[in-house]
């Protein structure tokens, strides 16, 4: 039984499997830019509602993961917007997320080369994520 | 050669393509068929003052709204900014470019502006647009850039030195007018490194992460078409049949890369060009044997293709002789056609290589080279081969 995907709790965890990934730190050291914030777009019956969530990540610790509304995270230096569907496939590796950004699948707004520099620190967020037990609302 | 049985890609290219000598006269034909009745013309100074703008504004009649000329060489959200304001005071519902990449990525810039209000610095990211934006047509004065069919537009903010680079579904041209024509009273040197910007975005989308099989047709038919009949265009610009083989070539290129992305070396062109002032064209035509060599134990069947289609004999050589041969091949054209062969001949300085390369690494493309480049050491490496030719 799973966490329901971007749920408070989910968050919560996230935090802490991001924390808890040491290739994560080393990737992400050099990282002073400030928070990431990602949305999921609404995709009715099982994902009623766009939620937001707020990373603030610095040097390698994410020092806070925290429910936002969808407002709040564009006014994040970084904000990526995706639907359900696409999250899903980030969250079980099937789509790379700034591969996603150039193709148009996943909404960057911020600075792309400041993104780009620090693609092995995204990987690793997505990886932190994937190694969470998560269950998908319509699976 | 195959595609894997898990291909999975998208390939967008929604442009109108309309090709022709003289077919630049019929923009007003074409603005009516989308539905517009004032176009704003964005061109730059120099051409304002030729029979090509002049002839645009005859065809666009009582529909032209007006001609907007500032944009400079290397077009910053300043212009952008200036062009969208005079674009709104003036009741623009539509742009026309008439110019090369840095006309056509201005007046990208201004559709934005024109549907959506503000700066250009409020849309800074990708694919963030939500909706078409103001309409717009093309009709590029050079072959190189492909930017009448892509959906990136670099500007520069010269407040922060730094190039912004845009890419969105959204602002792709509606229209691309080529009239061979118009790319007659370009200088050989130009000419040549146009060309060669073309076919690097022909061989770069061949061997992308994220080639795929209609990227790879139209990018290899460019590389064709631009080996043939490139040094024929920078021989006599009057060239027609060359000239209209370019134009026809940069705009097949430019959607293939629009679709499968470059690589690192653009990544490496981008920095010299900002750092050092090397036109992108020549900084692709230098580092482009370099880089094949940095790729090839990933893509050496992909070079393979490419020098099959430069007419390079590779038969009887393994996947990896066939790609140095087409190294060598790269730089023997880039020669033929007059360009310098190493950044030490362009005049970037020995030891600004390592702050090029830690640059690149912040470069979009960098993320879609064959080989993943993961250290700023092996841009490094890269750079120092194509500074001494080696």
């Amino acid at each position: 039984m799973g966490i329901p995907f971007f749920s408070d709790e989910w968050i919560s965890a996230y935090k802490t499997a991001i924390n808890g990934n040491p290739a994560y730190k080393t990737a992400a050291a050099d990282w002073t830019y400030g928070v990431v914030a990602l949305i999921c777009k609404a995709q009715p019956p099982f994902f009623p509602g766009d939620v937001g969530i707020w990373l603030d990540l610095d040097r390698g610790v994410c020092r806070e993961a925290k429910p936002v509304s969808t407002g709040e995270a564009m006014k994040a230096p970084f904000c990526i917007t995706g639907d359900y569907a696409r999250w899903k496939q980030v969250l079980k590796k099937e789509l790379e997320p700034i591969k996603g950004m150039m193709q148009g699948k996943l909404k960057l707004k911020g600075d792309l080369p400041t993104i780009v520099r620090a693609v092995q620190a995204a990987q690793e967020l997505v990886n932190s994520a994937a190694g969470m037990d998560t269950k998908f609302l319509d699976e | 050669m195959e595609y894997a049985a898990d291909l999975s890609f998208l390939f967008t290219s929604p442009t109108k393509v309309v090709y022709g000598a003289g077919s630049s006269r019929d923009v007003g034909i074409e603005l009516a068929g989308l539905g517009c009745k004032r176009a704003l013309v964005v061109t730059d100074g120099f051409l304002q003052k030729t029979d090509i703008v002049a002839g645009v504004v005859k065809s666009l009649g009582a529909s032209c709204a007006g001609v907007f000329s500032d944009v400079p060489p290397d077009s910053g959200v300043q212009a952008v900014n200036c062009g969208a304001e005079m674009g709104r005071a003036q009741g623009a519902d539509s742009i026309v470019s008439v110019g090369g990449g840095s006309v056509m990525d201005t007046a990208k810039g201004m559709a934005i502006l024109l549907r959506e209000g503000g700066s250009l610095l409020d849309y800074q990211g990708f694919q963030l647009l939500t909706r078409r934006q103001t309409p717009h047509i093309c009709i590029p004065t050079t072959a190189g850039t492909g930017s009448e069919v892509t959906y990136f537009a670099v500007i520069k903010d010269h407040e922060s030195r730094r190039k912004l680079i845009f890419g969105d579904h959204h602002i792709i041209p509606d229209v691309a007018i080529l009239d061979p024509s118009l790319t007659v009273g370009l200088p050989p040197v130009l000419t040549a490194a146009t060309g060669l910007d073309a076919f690097s975005h022909g061989l770069e989308a061949l061997t992308s992460a994220q080639r795929e099989p209609i990227s790879d047709a139209l990018g290899l038919h460019a590389m064709r078409l631009i080996r043939r009949h490139l040094p024929a265009a920078v021989k006599n610009g009057s060239d027609m049949v060359a000239r209209g083989q370019m134009l026809i070539a940069a705009t097949l290129a430019g959607a293939a890369f629009s679709n499968a992305q470059v690589g690192l070396l653009h990544a490496i062109a981008h920095t010299v060009g900002a750092r050092h002032a090397v036109h992108h064209g020549t900084a692709n035509a230098i580092a482009m044997p370099h880089v094949v060599r940095f790729n090839n134990d990933v893509v050496a069947d992909r070079h393979r293709l490419a020098a099959e289609a430069l007419g390079v004999d590779v038969r009887g050589l393994s996947d990896e002789a066939a790609g140095l041969a087409l190294a060598q091949s790269i730089s023997d054209f880039v020669s033929e056609v007059g360009l310098p062969i190493t950044f030490r001949e362009a005049g970037v300085p020995e030891e600004d290589l390592a702050a090029c390369a830690e640059l690149a690494m912040s470069d979009g493309a960098i993320v879609y080279n064959a080989k993943p480049v993961l250290h700023s050491a092996e841009v490094l490496g890269v750079l120092r081969e194509a500074w001494s030719g080696t």
